[in-house]
């Protein structure tokens, strides 16, 4: 079962490179299967800082390229 | 002030006709820039906007938030901006609430949301005596050439 936050992160990605949700599978890789380019990959930083209220250090963005890799950040910031 | 136009050119690539900045009035630190554009009835492009109705078209505005913005990005990134890189807008989310008219001076306050070495996303207000008349959410990339 999905967790709440990655329901939510879903939403939230979903609506920034504005596909559907249910495509957007926690392992697609934003660059090369969702056409994520660097304009809409900022803009999901910038939302996801906003709504946790942290601030994501630049050298760990590249590191995140799929859903399930920012759901993991958030268990690693402790986001419930 | 701040920073004058001779100023402004040694960061902006824009050249006239095409700089809608003035002069800056405020630098808080990496954060805020506080630009003015003395909107001038001399202007070219009040003779087709509109011809008897000078109105500052909403996309000027636009610009001028944009140039703003790449001034706080070139302050919070000076060693990506040292490499003369291109500045493309990527989107715009924007709101125009009052005309601006021949002779307002147009008060272009930026706001750092995220900035990254090659993306930036700033939230940015124009106001003209102390009235907002436009609010714009700017995602711009930046290119080393």
């Amino acid at each position: 079962m999905n967790s709440n936050v990655e329901n939510e992160l879903r939403k939230m990605v979903a609506e920034i490179i504005e596909v559907p949700e249910e495509k957007l599978s926690v392992e697609a890789d934003f660059f090369n299967d969702l056409n994520v380019d660097s304009l809409k990959a900022i803009e999901i930083v910038a939302a996801f800082e906003k709504k946790y209220r942290v601030v994501i250090p630049e050298k760990d963005i590249p590191t995140i390229r799929n859903l399930g890799q920012i759901v993991a950040y958030t268990k690693k910031l402790n986001i419930q | 002030m701040v920073w004058d136009k001779e100023k402004i050119k040694s960061v902006l690539p824009h050249r006239e006709p095409f700089i809608f900045i003035d002069e800056i009035i405020e630098i808080h630190g990496t954060e805020k820039v506080v630009a003015v554009k003395e909107v001038n009835r001399a202007e070219d492009y009040f003779k087709g906007h509109f011809p008897g109705n000078p109105v500052m078209p909403g996309v000027l505005m636009i610009e001028a938030m944009a140039q703003a913005s790449i001034i706080l990005f070139v302050l919070d990134r000076p060693e990506i901006a040292a490499a003369d890189p291109d500045y493309y807008l990527g989107k715009v989310k924007a709101e125009f609430l009052a005309p601006v008219y021949p002779g307002d001076r147009l008060i272009v306050e930026t706001n750092k949301v995220k900035f990254l070495d090659y993306a930036a996303i700033t939230d940015v207000s124009a106001k003209v005596n102390d009235n907002v008349v436009a609010v714009a959410n700017l995602v711009f990339s930046i290119q080393r050439k």
